[in-house]
């Protein structure tokens, strides 16, 4: 009833392994794992399930011809269950659950183990001889006989300040989604520890172990001041980076309303000026019209009227600018901005016309005249000599 | 006289509680190392855990990496009962081994992720050798193999209580979770920040509170430390550096093979440009296109042939 490949039988056969044998052994072992079964968790296995347990058992003989390491470690599985009603002796209740525990870890092996059997028959169906898989080993029992080995007690009969270690209620990973998402996945990590740090500080508080730490307690620090001066620089260079970043952006939309705030500006201004003028034309006209009169005020010989016209204009353009906010710039800049942009025409800027070859505010006849005169040449031999 | 009191109490209260405490009591020594060839990072992450446990001990790199059973002797040498240790291959996979020295078991993990300290630039801080609080993971209690790795990590990250260099305040709390697959590590710093203080109620209340004793209601929050490192199991051993397989991860890729597989698919991307290429100047060389190609057949009525 045994069917194999050809290779494992031929395997089998060299190593001398006799499957009645073998499923004699199983057979008994089951017996005595039903009766166990049945002692603790009364009858709720079907036969079904045990079928299966059959079927697997045989695999996993299989797997330890297969693998010698896992031989012997199969062979510690025998070790270890006839063993096993002497340890529900000694500590029943904590041993029921921990079989409990390993009957369900069984049932995961169970659910493991198809897998490996798909691929055997897989393999009997074509008849290959397919090179060495690896089988998934997780040796159950052995597992569980090394953690028991090694185990210090976590449970409450232990006082938690001994080892401090908390599993939390809930895996965590249900909580996250799609691992690849760090910010959730970071939560859920943040969420597990403050959940532990809790429970841990209310255990140990009522344990009377010190928790937090004085704040006169100065100790060695994980991380040296230079380290945490370096990560503080670090945080302020980044807030300065935002900060100057939003400032770019305001001024960058600052630019684009800036154009027809300008634009704006210069009509008003062209606007105040043309209406001066016009009012100064307005004005020398009438004085003209009064020239004729004999007995002219001083005032109006000096042209005060104008002057006053023109002053008050200047005054309210002054007026004017101080309510924008702006503070005026100095001459230079003024005469810098008409050349270089800030509206208005650049070609040109720099060649004379009409009105600068007019202009001769800046003309000194001192300077023209007083150039350096070139003395003598005995003078100038003189000089030299010096 | 003074003195034989303290005895008697000494020995009359440290009886009760090592029998209270059943069979063991938590005594954890490890030994940190590394194999040689480990790139600056791996040595800058063991540095930052040997600083994290102040029941470790630090040694030189450890030169082979076939010979790992010796690792059993140096740890008995230095009297310690755990090993982690880094072992790092062809400069940039690093393995880490972690090991209960008499007579096991022994995991394996694969170290990925892997952010030391110095590089994450995070706030929090905490004193050197205070004991953690250690936050498992639900799932560690679900299949024996974590169950395993839980009781490694416990002796190895747990410091121990009374441990020599431990300070008496707990000041850091050590995450282990499981999310696909891997074991995730984390380190955060708790800080206590009373409510009152949160609100700015007023000076006079937090003084009350102190007046009182511990305040109930402080506010914790969590800062990471650092370092952030990500374990995949590849493999238990139910000896120390020895002995037979008990679990073997079967689902792991191991970074050569992921490598390999990158490299092929460049490969066969660049062999079938060429194999294109090839076919392309055979193509027109065949149409006779190409200089150094073979000529096309001359046809009698070609009009090089004909006007002649």
């Amino acid at each position: 009833m045994v069917t194999k490949s050809k290779l494992k039988m031929a395997l089998a056969a060299e190593k001398g392994i006799d499957f009645s044998k073998l499923k004699q052994q199983k057979k008994s072992k089951e017996a005595a794992k039903r009766k166990a079964s049945k002692e603790q968790n009364g009858e709720d296995e079907s036969d079904m399930d045990q079928a299966g347990e059959e079927v697997d058992e045989e695999k996993m003989n299989l797997d330890a011809i297969y693998e010698s390491d896992t031989s012997e470690s199969s062979i510690e599985l025998e070790k270890k269950l006839p063993r096993k009603p002497k340890t529900t002796a000694q500590a029943p209740a904590a041993d029921v659950a921990a079989d409990e525990e390993e009957e369900e870890d069984e049932d995961d092996d169970e659910e493991e183990i198809p897998v490996s059997d798909l691929e055997d028959l897989e393999e009997e169906e074509k008849e290959d001889i397919v090179p060495h898989t690896r089988l998934t080993i997780n040796n159950t029992s052995a597992l569980l006989a090394a953690l028991e080995r090694i185990a210090i007690p976590t449970d409450k009969s232990a006082p938690f300040a001994s080892h401090q270690s908390i599993v939390s209620a809930t895996e965590t990973s249900e909580s996250i989604p799609d691992v690849s998402d760090d910010l959730q996945r970071e939560l859920a990590f943040y969420s597990q520890c403050l959940e532990a740090v809790r429970l841990g500080r209310s255990r140990l508080i009522s344990e009377g172990v010190p928790f937090s730490r004085p704040k006169d307690y100065f100790a060695e620090m994980v991380k040296e001041d230079a380290h945490m001066e370096k990560i503080k620089a670090k945080l302020v260079e980044e807030a300065s980076n935002k900060k100057a970043a939003a400032e770019a952006r305001k001024l960058r939309d600052l630019k684009k309303f800036g154009k027809q705030v300008q634009v704006s500006k210069l009509q008003e201004r062209q606007k105040a000026k043309r209406e001066t003028l016009d009012k100064i034309k307005t004005l020398k006209r009438k004085r003209q019209e009064h020239n004729s009169d004999v007995g002219t005020k001083e005032a109006d010989i000096f042209d005060v009227s104008v002057d006053n016209e023109i002053a008050k204009h200047s005054q309210r353009s002054g007026s004017t600018r101080q309510q924008s906010g702006a503070h005026a710039p100095n001459a230079k800049r003024q005469k810098k901005n008409e050349k270089y942009g800030f509206g208005g025409k650049k070609r040109h800027a720099k060649s004379g016309d009409a009105a600068s070859s007019g202009d001769l505010s800046r003309f000194n006849v001192k300077r023209m005249k007083s150039k350096a005169s070139r003395p003598g040449k005995s003078r100038r031999k003189a000089a030299a000599l010096k | 006289m003074a003195s034989v009191y303290k005895s008697l109490s000494k020995s009359s209260n440290e009886k009760p509680e090592s029998s209270s405490n059943g069979v063991k009591k938590n005594k954890q020594r490890v030994l940190i190392l590394s194999s040689r060839g480990v790139t600056y990072r791996h040595r800058h992450l063991l540095n930052d855990i040997a600083s994290l446990l102040p029941h470790s001990r630090k040694d030189a790199k450890f030169d082979s990496k076939s010979r790992l059973g010796e690792l059993n002797e140096l740890a008995e040498l230095y009297n310690c009962n755990n090993v982690l240790f880094f072992e790092a291959r062809k400069g940039k996979d690093l393995y880490v081994w972690l090991s209960k020295v008499p007579n096991g078991p022994t995991v394996k993990f694969h170290l990925q992720n892997l952010h030391t300290m110095e590089e994450l630039h995070f706030t929090g801080n905490c004193l050197k050798g205070s004991r953690p609080i250690l936050s498992f993971d639900a799932a560690f209690e679900t299949q024996p193999h974590f169950r395993v790795i839980k009781e490694l990590f416990l002796h190895t990250f747990g410091v121990p209580q009374g441990a020599r260099k431990s300070k008496p305040f707990v000041d850091h709390v050590m995450g282990f979770t499981i999310a696909d697959g891997k074991i995730w590590i984390r380190n955060y710093q708790i800080s206590e920040v009373e409510q009152s203080m949160v609100k700015g109620d007023g000076e006079d209340y937090v003084s009350e509170q102190a007046a009182t004793g511990r305040s109930k209601n402080t506010d914790i929050n969590l800062v990471e430390i650092g370092p952030r490192f990500v374990l995949t199991p590849l493999v238990i051993q139910e000896g120390s550096f020895g002995g037979p397989i008990i679990y073997e991860n079967r689902e792991f890729v191991s970074p050569n093979q992921v490598r390999a597989d990158i490299r092929r698919a460049k490969a066969a991307r660049h062999s079938a440009r060429t194999e294109q290429t090839v076919g392309r100047l055979s193509k027109k060389s065949d149409l006779g296109l190409r200089s150094n190609g073979n000529r096309r057949a001359k046809d009698e009525l070609d009009k090089s042939a004909l006007f002649a």
